[in-house]
């Protein structure tokens, strides 16, 4: 399982094509946040997504699932099938998070809901005395909603060290920039007044997010952490990067192989 | 009510350590005994209702038991789009009590008054609701959902109206409950929580012939029962402090209107928000479910029939 992200992104083009489906950017801004999050940290006993003592891993922005699918296609919880038939009449995979499907958590793209559930599972393990750890994904768009921030303070007054949010900076939202719809400012310094540790980072650098998820771990505090990942919508091909159009636009067979090609020829 | 709220949630505390109440800083000397007797088990959430119900489903998810308490105009009503998502979906075991429902916030306006919550929750698939009318009814409702292990809304409304049920033998909410017996294939009288004490009083003053049933689960509603009423009913009289829209005389409606066509009159709220301020026997009036405004629709209905 290496989790390569060009191999990441080309799954989901090839999902977002025979699926004929949109929600491509921000699948492609969190690959390199996945990759490293279920290569490295992500603890799944004898590799089973429900096995009970498993860590926790919630995508709250549910648009992004096409990247989840990737990684879970690399760790053999799902087959080739579910990508060639994707979207087709009776099939499992839907183009928003369900957690009908293993690995999948709970149900998200209606914004602001998978924090609080995380904060529950990491709320369990303190009450349980586990270890286990809970990271939920973000969008930055997503945290407009106001139960990230009921949420932000319940972990902070809980003294929740083992929940992890990771917010995916793209700086878009699905009808335009983040700056020009709402602006969100220092997200960092919003998450430490609610009592996290927080750190903000490159979120295409996979060694400064394995360093920086390994730091906030490290950490001899009681505060949650939060992870701001600074990334790019479309991140890995060209045309697609920071084009808010390809949040809504669907592959043809042109742009399908050029997006391909476009990986290829990427530097990283 | 109130004191047999407390009793039987100390009682499934106290019985199972994964029982653990929230409260969005609702429950005041409520949970006075709850807390002294089984303060791990408490949490208050703050006043953020959307948190407090994800952070139960969450809880779930990890083998606990919560109970998640709040004012029906805000558990359900608030967090409808969480118990569908976060917990009925996934049909976790949660149990969501709405106190206060109908008019028992009287003075306090339309954001504490609750009129819809039963057509709201009847809705979502795996979610049942309850609605008991009386102690009895409550302790059996809460030990009833205890022991379902999935998603419940219970409902509780005026709860100083007396006692409905005389016994304390153990009663099946499962079924609608006679409480007071009339005259085979005359009127029978449904009503759920304040309203049965509403309709014996009625029944019990001016229509000894009417049967009279408590429904304290609504849903999953008992088919077979209320279509074997509707067989042996001239005609039927609904009550509820919910509107007339969806809640339980709408659910005797659909029901009777596809398998036995009876006629039915819905004792229930029109679609209206409180106008004015005063005392719950004064909303109740303002509302047309006082006693008299009640018998003069029944009369209405009746010479009709």
């Amino acid at each position: 399982m290496e989790f390569d992200p060009k191999t990441l992104r080309k799954t989901v083009l090839e999902m977002a094509y025979a699926g004929s489906t949109v929600h491509i950017g921000c699948a492609f801004s969190i690959i390199e946040l996945l990759s490293i999050l279920y290569k490295n940290h992500l603890r799944y006993p004898q590799n089973n997504p429900l096995d009970k003592n498993r860590d926790y891993f919630i995508l709250s922005k549910g648009h992004g699932v096409m990247a989840q699918y990737s990684c879970m296609r690399e760790l053999g919880w799902l087959c080739d099938d579910d990508f060639s038939n994707y979207f087709s009449d009776g099939s499992d995979l839907k183009g928003l998070a369900d957690s009908r499907i293993p690995g999948i958590e709970v149900t998200s793209g209606s914004l602001g809901h998978g924090l609080s559930v995380g904060v529950g599972l990491a709320m369990g393990a303190k009450l349980r005395n586990t270890d286990q750890k809970t990271y939920v994904l973000v969008g930055d768009g997503e945290i407009n909603e106001g139960p990230i921030w009921e949420g932000a303070l319940f972990a902070a007054h809980h003294k929740l060290n083992n929940f992890m949010i990771i917010v995916d900076e793209n700086g878009y939202q699905a009808m335009g920039r983040t700056k020009d719809i709402i602006e969100l400012g220092l997200i960092q310094s919003k998450f430490e007044s609610f009592g996290f540790e927080a750190i903000t980072i490159d979120g295409h650098n996979e060694s400064d997010i394995d360093n920086a998820i390994t730091q906030l771990w490290e950490s001899d505090n009681k505060m949650p952490k939060a992870l701001i990942a600074k990334t790019v919508k479309g991140k890995g091909v060209h045309f697609m990067e920071n084009n808010n159009i390809w949040h809504y636009t669907r592959l043809n067979e042109k742009t399908y192989r050029q997006a391909l090609l476009s990986i290829d020829e990427s530097k990283e | 009510m109130r004191a047999a709220l407390s009793k039987v949630l100390v009682n499934l505390a106290k019985k199972d350590s994964n029982v653990i109440l929230l409260t969005g800083d609702h429950g005041y000397s409520l949970f006075d005994d709850f807390r002294r007797e089984c303060p791990s088990q408490y949490i208050n959430a703050g006043i953020a209702e959307q948190n407090m119900v994800g952070v139960a489903s969450g809880l779930a998810r990890s083998g606990f038991r919560p109970i998640v308490y709040g004012l029906s105009a805000f558990i359900p009503i608030r967090v409808l789009e969480q118990i569908k998502l976060d917990v009925a979906h996934d049909c976790l075991p949660i149990i969501f009590i709405g106190d206060g429902a109908g008019f028992v916030y009287s003075h306090l306006g339309t954001s504490h008054q609750s009129l819809e919550d039963i057509a709201c929750t009847r809705v979502i698939p795996n979610l049942s609701v309850y609605s008991p009318a009386d102690r009895l009814e409550l302790t059996q409702c809460m030990e009833l959902a205890y022991r379902e292990n999935s998603a419940i809304y219970l409902r509780i409304g005026k709860s100083d109206r007396g006692d409905i049920h005389k016994s304390l033998s153990i009663i099946e909410p499962k079924k609608m409950l006679k409480v007071k017996k009339g005259v085979v294939n005359k009127y029978s009288f449904l009503a759920t929580g304040s309203m049965v004490r509403t309709a014996i009083d009625i029944a019990v003053e001016s229509y000894p012939e009417a049967d009279v049933w408590s429904v304290p689960i609504i849903k999953p509603i008992n088919y077979i029962q209320i279509e074997k009423i509707c067989r042996n009913s001239k005609a039927i009289v609904v009550f509820e402090e919910h509107s007339k829209y969806g809640g339980l005389g709408s659910l005797v409606a659909e029901i009777s209107a596809e398998h036995s066509p009876t006629k039915i009159l819905r004792i229930a709220t029109n679609d209206c928000f409180s106008q004015k301020c005063g005392t719950y026997e004064y909303l109740l009036k303002e509302h047309g479910l006082d006693i008299e405004t009640i018998q003069a629709n029944i009369r209405s209905f009746l010479r009709n029939v």
